[in-house]
């Protein structure tokens, strides 16, 4: 199943919007003297305010990360002369709040990183500057803090260059650029933490980094991707699994590093790209535009597996000229209890009023955020101090309002015109990204992603019937869900638009086939490859089917035919081998599962058969090594479990083999021959007691076992139970009366 | 607006007499003595500081209006008011920026006075006559600006531009349609 995704993330984007407030100017003379300051008065009625005492603490706390030799700010306020030579624009922006840059309002939403000062702090500046900016006793100042120009985590693992530095002009308007990073490793690896040095850092506004799993951008840019692509917003394709792009990885000056929360690391796979999409303000002079991005490896992958979800009106976006309050809105019913990670609006430059809340089931009121001034250049991903909960049933709302007048200066159209939805600046767009993580999900239920998924797309296409991205997905997510029948119905309706589709007639095919029907998939298959030679999904489908259906020679010709069009796939190469292990190849079929693995170490089919084969061998050691790294891929995969159980167990590791089947066991609790096996194990490891324990477990999910009576009968003799072993042998034989084991055994039991 | 009253060009700001003491330096510490040039119609100061970003931004348009009204008879000068701005300093910018123009270290701020100017950017235009410079506009470059975080994406109206023509055609300037917006000039009882 391929699954087909619009927008990862939208990007970056563009403006801003300010004007609601008239500003005050910026001259030193039009600061309000604060009374209280002035050393002129009577006896003053409280302690000067002094650069050492008070300012230096606040601005080392609040603007020293972007105003700091090297850093994202346009001076440095680190040394109190800096100070005294930007003091009275320090007190006009801190007073209009235009810095430190923070566009929530407060008490609608905690968010960990809040920039806001408090009137308090206000004062104290406008105290200062209106004093005369005095500096105090400097022996009091606290050390200004240190900034490491380069990486604030050490070196990373991996650092990704830009190859080809942009030029960025001395002057006109902002600018957004995509630079394609392809992910060069052959491994997979998870990513904790992620650094952007930009080799302009006051340039760039800011940073979104994007996961192409399928490298789709760099293919549709073939020409031109190593120099940048201009755009605000892309749209990628997300691949053949189901993997929603699940992290923020948006970056501003003032917070370098990314690190992501315990157990939720991003990953990269071999061909994956990294897209740099990055907001860049020329500055006055021709800047060279490069960046690196480091990250950090973690060996642990995610334990927790977020989700990112988008309320959004495009379509709704139809904003007369001169329209100064035009509004857009989007709700959506959340199917699954959730935890509320982040949270990023975004708009461009006619944005104004940006809302978004959630209706608890109760019917209470939730404020996520609220931005009364919007202003693209200072938008940003908003992460909660805390995660909000938010119950199955809760609906989350989007309110946008736009103002397409004359009087909105960040209007990019003079006079202002019609404006729409679009990538370009001068169009606008009406998004509220969410990160959701999952949370009481009961076991096993399906995965609650695919709910979320559902609930999206659903609501998607059914506001706009003509979305067949949404209609795909949520036919994708059906199929997901086990739901094939309903999955089928709506990929029909897809191919009725667009009857071309390979990829939809290849997921078509799939539905089909797990719902039972494989001649009817295996007609979707043909068709989808019937129309081009590169559906390679499609005939590693068609291939499968034919596995299924043990049509070995068949199956081992449709996969090398796909390695002659995707010579790169290790899914087709260790199919190859499963082929030809069917036709009774073993050589053949070794050397295919070996050449999988150069291709993808991680490739699991490879890696179990690999496994097998080395049990079968006679080499355990050389077992354990494959089917340990199987099970890292598929934890929850019994099959595997039991397998490595058994290479363990003939390698004399009997606690390692016992430690798998339990896992097993957990994983599958009514698995009779999970617990015969375990059974089997705890005797030859001498554990006699639990091992009848785990004997009686196969037999009261399997009571018809002739041989699992028997073989409780031997454990129950072997502890001197002489009567319940007869009657084990007993029954074994009632089951099977020419059971020759269990009469011998019956006859050796000691006479009563 | 009152921003947009138009007033006579003798009645506006302010005529100035020669200085008595130099205006200011330039990068070699050599005073300078004279900032309107034998046969300038006109003089433009274009206060800037090193590392204001506004200042710096306007920094290409600046250069595309002495390109343009330099043949004309109008001398531009950068004038540095702030004291940090050492000779150093601007140097340095130069490179950066790739500014070639005359430039004047206001140390003691008298341009500045003399100007009236309070921010940076900002600029002020004198005709130049037998009589004395003449201040005929002060104030901002263009309407990108309207505050610190109101930004146009492009200017719809250039007053400096518009002053210039006024003075060589000899016609009243007009006033700024709004304040220049940038960084304070700290006057000058720095540390």
């Amino acid at each position: 199943m391929r699954f087909l995704r619009c927008t990862a993330l939208a990007l970056v984007g563009c403006v801003f919007l300010s004007w609601l407030h008239p500003r005050r100017t910026m001259r030193a003379a039009q600061v309000p003297a604060d009374p209280g300051a002035t050393s002129h008065s009577a006896p003053p009625a409280v302690p000067a305010v002094t650069w050492s005492r008070q300012i230096a603490p606040l601005v080392y706390q609040n603007c020293a990360t972007c105003h700091h030799p090297g850093g994202g700010g346009p001076f440095s306020l680190l040394t109190y002369q800096e100070a005294f030579r930007h003091g009275p624009q320090m007190a006009q922006v801190t007073q209009s709040r235009y810095m430190p840059p923070w566009l929530p309002a407060p008490g609608y939403g905690d968010f960990l990183g809040a920039r806001r000062l408090s009137d308090e702090q206000i004062a104290l500046i406008r105290r200062w500057v209106a004093s005369g900016m005095p500096e105090g006793d400097a022996s009091i100042a606290p050390p200004p803090p240190h900034y490491d120009a380069t990486w604030q985590l050490g070196k990373p693992d991996l650092i990704l260059t830009i190859e080809h530095p942009y030029a960025l002009a001395a002057g006109g308007t902002d600018v957004f650029r995509n630079f394609v990073l392809p992910y060069p490793l052959t491994a997979t690896h998870y990513i904790r933490a992620m650094q952007i040095l930009p080799s302009a850092p006051q340039v760039v506004h800011h940073a979104n980094v994007l996961i192409d799993r399928t490298a789709s951008f760099r293919r549709r840019h073939p020409a031109d991707w190593e120099d940048g692509i201009p755009g605000m917003e892309l749209e990628l394709d997300a691949g053949n699994t189901f993997d929603p792009d699940s992290h923020f990885l948006f970056w501003k000056p003032d917070t370098p590093v990314l690190e992501e929360p315990a157990g939720m690391p991003w990953r990269l796979d071999p061909g994956n790209d990294l897209i740099l999409n990055m907001h860049l303000k020329p500055s006055g002079k021709p800047e060279t535009i490069g960046a690196q991005i480091g990250l950090y490896f973690t060996p642990e992958p995610a334990s927790k597996h977020p989700m990112l979800l988008e309320l959004e009106d495009d379509r709704g976006l139809d904003i007369p000229a001169g329209d100064r309050s035009f509004q857009v809105q989007d709700e959506l019913e959340l199917p699954v209890d959730v935890d509320l990670f982040g949270i990023y609006p975004h708009a461009h430059y006619l944005g104004k009023e940006l809302e978004g809340w959630a209706i608890l089931p109760d019917g209470r009121k939730q404020w996520l955020i609220r931005i009364p001034d919007w202003d693209i250049d200072r938008q940003s991903v908003y992460r909660y101090r805390t995660p909000v909960f938010l119950p199955r049933g809760t609906v989350v709302h989007m309110h946008y309002v736009y103002d397409n007048s004359e009087d909105n200066v960040h209007n990019p159209n003079t006079p202002p015109i019609r404006v729409r939805a679009g990538n370009r600046s001068v169009d606008e767009m009406a998004h509220l990204w969410l990160q959701v993580l999952p949370v009481n999900t009961a076991k096993g239920s399906p995965d609650p992603r695919l709910l979320l998924e559902e609930a999206w797309m659903e609501h998607r296409a059914k506001r706009n019937p003509g979305d067949l991205i949404a209609l795909y997905n949520l036919a994708s997510a059906l199929a997901g869900l086990g739901r094939y029948a309903e999955a089928a119905a709506d990929y029909r309706q897809v191919l009725a638009a667009n009857p071309r589709d390979a990829r939809t007639l290849n997921s078509l095919g799939a539905a089909l086939e797990n719902a039972g029907d494989s001649s009817a998939a295996e007609k979707e298959f043909t068709q989808a490859i019937a129309l081009g030679p590169d559906n390679c999904d499609a005939q590693f489908n068609l291939a499968e089917l034919e596995l299924k259906r043990s049509q070995f020679a068949q199956a081992a010709e449709q996969f090398r035919d796909l390695l002659r069009n995707c010579p790169a796939d290790a899914g087709a190469q260790s199919g190859l081998g499963v082929a030809l292990l069917g036709e009774g190849d073993s050589a053949s079929a070794e050397a295919e599962f070996e050449h999988a693995l150069d291709l993808d170490p991680a490739n699991f089919t490879a890696l179990y058969h690999l496994g097998e084969m080395a049990i079968e061998s006679g080499s355990p050691e050389r077992a354990v090594e494959f089917l340990q790294k199987a099970s890292a891929q598929r934890p929850d995969d019994v099959d595997t479990r039991e397998r490595l159980a058994m290479a363990y167990a003939q390698s004399g590791r009997q606690a390692d083999a016992l430690t798998q089947l339990r896992a097993a066991v957990q994983l599958s609790p009514g698995d009779a021959n999970l617990h015969a096996l375990l059974s089997q194990v705890l005797s030859a490891a001498g554990q006699l007691q639990q091992a009848i324990e785990e004997q009686n477990q196969a037999l009261h999910f399997e009571p018809n076992d002739a041989d699992g009576w028997n073989n409780l009968g031997v454990l129950e003799a072997r502890l001197g139970h002489t009567a319940a072993a007869r009657a084990d042998f007993e029954r074994a034989l009632q089951l099977a009366p020419d059971h020759a084991q269990a009469r011998a055994n019956l006859a050796r039991l000691p006479r009563q | 607006m009152a921003w947009r009253a138009t007033v006579f060009l003798l009645g506006c700001l302010s005529m100035v007499a020669r200085a008595a003491e130099p205006f200011g330096t330039d990068l070699n510490g050599r005073p300078i003595e004279q900032i309107a040039p034998a046969g300038a119609k006109a003089v433009v100061l274009f206060f800037a500081t090193s590392d204001c970003p506004i200042s710096n931004r306007y920094i290409p348009e600046i250069e595309r209006l002495d390109r343009e009204f330099a043949p004309q008879g109008v001398h531009f000068w950068w004038v540095y008011p702030d004291p940090g701005d050492t000779a150093a300093v601007v140097r340095r910018h130069d490179e950066d920026f790739q500014i070639h123009a005359d430039q004047v270290l206001d140390t003691e701020q008298r341009l500045t006075r003399m100007a009236h100017a309070t921010t940076t950017p900002e600029a002020a235009v004198f005709l130049s006559t037998a009589a004395g410079l003449h201040e005929v506009y002060r104030g901002r470059i263009d309407d990108r600006y309207l505050a610190l975080g109101q930004e146009r994406p492009a200017a719809t109206r250039h007053d400096l531009e518009l002053a210039i023509r006024a003075a060589l055609d000899h016609r009243p300037a007009v006033k700024p349609g709004g304040p220049a917006v940038g960084c304070s000039i700290v006057p000058r009882n720095a540390p």
